[in-house]
């Protein structure tokens, strides 16, 4: 029972730890050739693991779909045959298919849609990692327990039989002399196997603890707040050792920035900033901090690796409230902030002003939000004057919404793709079957900075912005959705109880 | 010491029909081939792991395994309800009780390895939930499915052997090959559950290989052979042993198939065979001779004696290992060279591994010695096992 417990508290704490901050699943939208997909991969949570992987193919004329999971630095030789995704029964759009991750690896998952208007395929980046540990429940705990014992009880009483009966020729009843024989080696083989026994657990814990360790964990991290004639500085030290000796591909930037750093006010405190540090090495980064209220700082730093890996790192700071100094301006153009303090009222399906006057409305007709199902992140931002806003492209994106929960157990940064990194997916997209060295997928990157806004921004109802995600447990969550209108960065802050 | 079966020939002689009854029984054909059918099914089982990759429980080769589980169960399950219930006298009487029933003591064994291995199936299940599906033989749940399985091929080979050691002088022979084919499929067992540390003739060259083998096999082949019927026993058990391995090695490698899991390193397109199996005809030979020579009541100084002769004999190996990594043995009959479908193929292949290294990285024959000399105490310790084992085998009726 203890075990279980610790098991469960075990599982608990490996959630927290797990890329994006407790939301492992992949949420993505996009097209494949001319087919509009959503597709969602349940996190195994274990490697290798069965992942569940969801496709809704929207529009019809489809004939087939398939699915084929592919890590980042195996070439088109390392490829296994595609897996077809059935129909789910009753939903016509919906296909199916479980998938093997084998390794921990950054994966991309091949999809494609085979139907009137072609073929057409889709890159969704996953991560395999391990991030969770089963507890042994009781059902099974007790099953497993009953027939442990049976066995055992057979063994020895196989035992006793061998030395009692077994060398009798038919018919000969046992003597007292072998019925005693038998007994001592009941009372031996009782000892052998308990002691077998003990191994044995000695070495399922050993097992669990190697296990523990190769549980995925960000980056160590640390941020130091600083003072300067400029207005305080955050500095943001990668203290992870792999990472210091080269043993990890390089950083590429996301939306043109190596680093997108939230600064999250904990106790759903006012005080909220998404910030791109510039890098000073490989280790360090650096922003200057705009004006937020003294207090308590949960840090999240988002980075993507060259191999399509993106981590989010952590880690806190307090801030002492120090204005800007006259003349302060952000480390970089696309720095924002916000000092407001959630409404609680307004949650999904309310609707919020914004610093332009404009109106962000939570679009949804559900009463109530349930993890791991469709959140229905739908916003509709309408101008003063009652019109639809026009969304301009905010680091590519119609839109960024960041969602946390209360204790800063989850924590995601979505775009209307999903929950996976914009870069991490034209990181598989640009790689050619030469690109084994490293830094050459980063120059593409870098070499096409129009690469990730030509391929973001599509047509679509004006002034409505959506985010496919899932909340991954219950609790309190903030919402901040970020858009662009008339050259500012606008940003609505919801709230709501997931139950 | 041992009881030997001459001196129970009076009860021998007694019991003839109801032991013509038992050696011809439905039964111990239906436990030795599946006996037979699991080690194949293993070794099926790890060639589709390293071709194939793609798991589930109904693979052919778990089918297979399952199968024959549960033919082993519910026939032993049956000769047990029927001896208890519907027994004839002299069924009865060449029984071992059980908790209430009765039935042969093999067939006890059998329904006891039947049982482990179900229980290892949930277990196995909530392994891979927990902490990954575990690509590998030696884990835990494994452990627990290897032991069944063991289980039951100890248990088809006693009811070989009941029917072996009371059978009249002209049918032994056959009675003792049945029970040479159980005792040589534990031994494959045995040889393919220390695949990932004795299996590859790169491992030749490290003490541990040596280690491995001198404890896992003197036990086995000095016990089938001490209760073996047969002329050269052990000698017989390490050709059957090696003619499983062979013949599955050469069938495999005839099936094309291709990897179904990412990442492919190295796309292979037949079935991986087995790695060649171990020339342990060569120690076998040795151990038949010593048996002969020393023969029972001296078993203590045989013991002493088959530790360092099987681990010498074993040393064959080291150059025999030579051939199997040149380019020579790269074809269908060894086998050689083929390897799983998500290994990054180097010149690993073609080395030696796991050497005994000093300090300095630099191979040590002080090391390499000293490990052997472990190896021949664990020998000892093994066939000192197997010499206890194989006079109670000798001596089993029921």
């Amino acid at each position: 029972m203890n075990r279980t417990r610790a098991l469960v508290a075990i599982g608990v704490t490996a959630l927290l730890s797990s890329a994006h901050v407790g939301s492992p699943d992949t949420w993505f939208e996009g097209m494949a050739g001319p087919y509009p997909v959503r597709v969602v991969i349940r996190a195994p949570g274990v490697v290798p693991g069965l992942s569940e992987i969801t496709i809704r193919v929207s529009g019809g004329g489809v004939h087939r779909v398939t699915a084929t999971p592919v890590i980042w630095n195996t070439g088109a030789g390392g490829i296994p045959p595609a897996d077809e995704a059935k129909p789910v029964p009753g939903d016509p759009e919906l296909y199916s298919v479980q998938l093997w991750f084998m390794r921990v690896s950054s994966y991309s998952v091949h999809v494609t849609v085979e139907g009137d208007k072609g073929t057409g395929t889709v890159q969704v980046p996953f991560q395999a990692v391990a991030t969770r540990q089963l507890p042994l429940d009781r059902p099974l705990q007790i099953a497993l327990s009953i027939a442990g014992l049976v066995l055992f009880a057979g063994a020895v009483t196989l035992i006793g039989a061998a030395t009692r009966e077994s060398v009798l020729p038919p018919g000969e009843e046992p003597d007292r002399r072998r019925r005693i024989l038998s007994l001592v080696a009941m009372v031996a083989s009782a000892i052998v196997l308990g002691l077998g026994v003990i191994g044995g657990r000695a070495w399922w814990n050993s097992v669990e603890a190697e296990y523990r360790e190769t549980m995925y964990r960000p980056f160590a991290a640390k941020a130091t707040v600083a003072a300067s004639s400029g207005g305080p500085t955050l500095d943001f030290e990668i203290l992870d050792s792999v990472w210091r000796a080269r043993g990890w591909t390089p950083l590429i930037p996301d939306h043109g920035k190596l680093m997108h750093l939230f600064l999250v006010r904990d106790s759903l405190g006012e005080g909220w900033a998404h910030l791109h540090p510039v890098a000073l090495d490989s280790n360090r980064f650096e922003t200057r901090i705009p004006a937020l209220p003294a207090g308590h700082y949960r840090i999240y730093a988002d980075i993507v690796h060259e191999s399509g890996f993106a981590q989010t790192l952590l880690a806190s700071a307090d801030l002492t409230g120090e204005a800007t100094p006259r003349g302060w301006s952000p480390t970089d153009g696309d720095d924002s902030w916000l000092v407001a303090r959630a409404n609680e009222a307004v949650g999904a399906g309310g609707a919020v002003k914004l610093g332009d006057g404009s109106t962000m409305t939570w679009e949804t007709s559900a009463t109530k939000v349930d993890p791991k199902v469709d959140a229905g992140l739908r916003f509709k931002v309408m101008e003063p004057d009652g019109k639809p806003a026009q969304l301009e492209a905010y680091m590519g994106m119609e839109g960024h919404a960041i969602v946390e929960r209360s204790d800063g157990k989850v924590f995601a940064h979505l775009h209307p793709m999903g929950t996976a990194a914009m870069a991490s997916q034209l990181s598989f997209e640009v790689r050619q079957p030469g690109d084994t060295g490293r830094g050459n997928v980063g120059r593409t990157l870098t070499s096409e900075p129009d690469l990730m806004s030509a391929a973001m921004m599509h047509e679509g109802e004006p002034g409505v912005v959506e985010f496919p995600y899932a909340f991954p447990q219950s609790g309190t969550y903030r919402v901040w959705v970020q858009v662009k209108i008339g050259g500012r960065v606008q940003t609505g802050l919801f709230q709501l109880n997931v139950p | 010491m041992a009881t030997t079966a001459a001196a129970s020939a009076p009860s021998l002689s007694a019991s003839r029909s109801q032991t013509r009854a038992l050696s011809a029984s439905w039964v111990l054909y239906a436990v030795l081939v599946s006996s037979i059918a699991i080690v194949v099914g293993l070794i099926w089982d790890i060639s589709w792991h390293r071709t194939v990759g793609r798991d589930t429980f109904w693979t052919l080769p778990h089918v297979l395994e399952q199968l024959a589980a549960i033919v082993t169960g519910f026939s032993c399950g049956w000769l047990v309800l029927h001896t208890t219930w519907a027994g004839t006298p002299e069924a009865r009487a060449a029984s071992v009780r059980f908790w209430g029933f009765r039935g042969p003591f093999g067939a006890w064994v059998c329904i006891w390895g039947t049982l482990m291995m179900i229980t290892s199936a949930p277990f196995d299940n909530w392994w891979h939930g927990a902490y990954g599906l575990d690509v590998k033989i030696v884990s835990p749940p494994h452990i627990v499915l290897l032991i069944g399985m063991a289980g039951i091929q100890l248990g088809a080979m006693l009811l070989a052997l009941t029917a072996q050691n009371l059978a009249p002088d002209r049918s032994a022979a056959r009675a003792g090959l049945l029970y040479a084919t159980a005792g040589a499929v534990l031994v494959t067992m045995g040889g393919t559950a220390m695949m990932e540390y004795a299996g590859f003739p790169n491992d030749t060259h490290n003490a541990l290989f040596y280690q491995v083998t001198a404890g896992v096999f003197p036990v086995l082949l000095i016990g089938t052979a001490r209760a073996g019927r047969l002329r050269w026993p052990a000698t017989t058990t390490a050709l059957l042993y090696m003619g499983i391995i062979l013949v599955m090695s050469w069938i495999l490698q005839l099936f094309p198939a291709t990897a179904k899991l990412a990442p492919i390193y190295n796309p292979v397109t037949h079935m991986v065979p087995p790695p060649f199996p171990l020339l342990l005809v060569i120690p076998a030979v040795g151990l038949d001779l010593l048996l002969r020579w020393w023969g029972p009541r001296r078993d203590w100084r045989l013991a002493l004696m088959a530790g360092p002769l099987f681990v010498g004999l074993m040393l064959i190996h080291w150059w025999w290992a030579e051939f199997l990594i040149s380019p020579h043995a790269r074809n269908w009959f060894f086998g050689a060279d083929q390897w799983d479908y998500s290994l990054r193929l180097g010149k690993w292949r073609y080395q030696f591994w796991n050497l005994d290294k000093d300090a300095a990285g630099v191979w040590s024959p002080r090391l390499f010695f000293k490990g052997l000399a472990i190896a021949t105490g664990i020998g000892f310790a093994s066939a000192r096992l197997g010499l206890w084992w194989g006079n109670w085998m000798q001596r089993v009726r029921r």
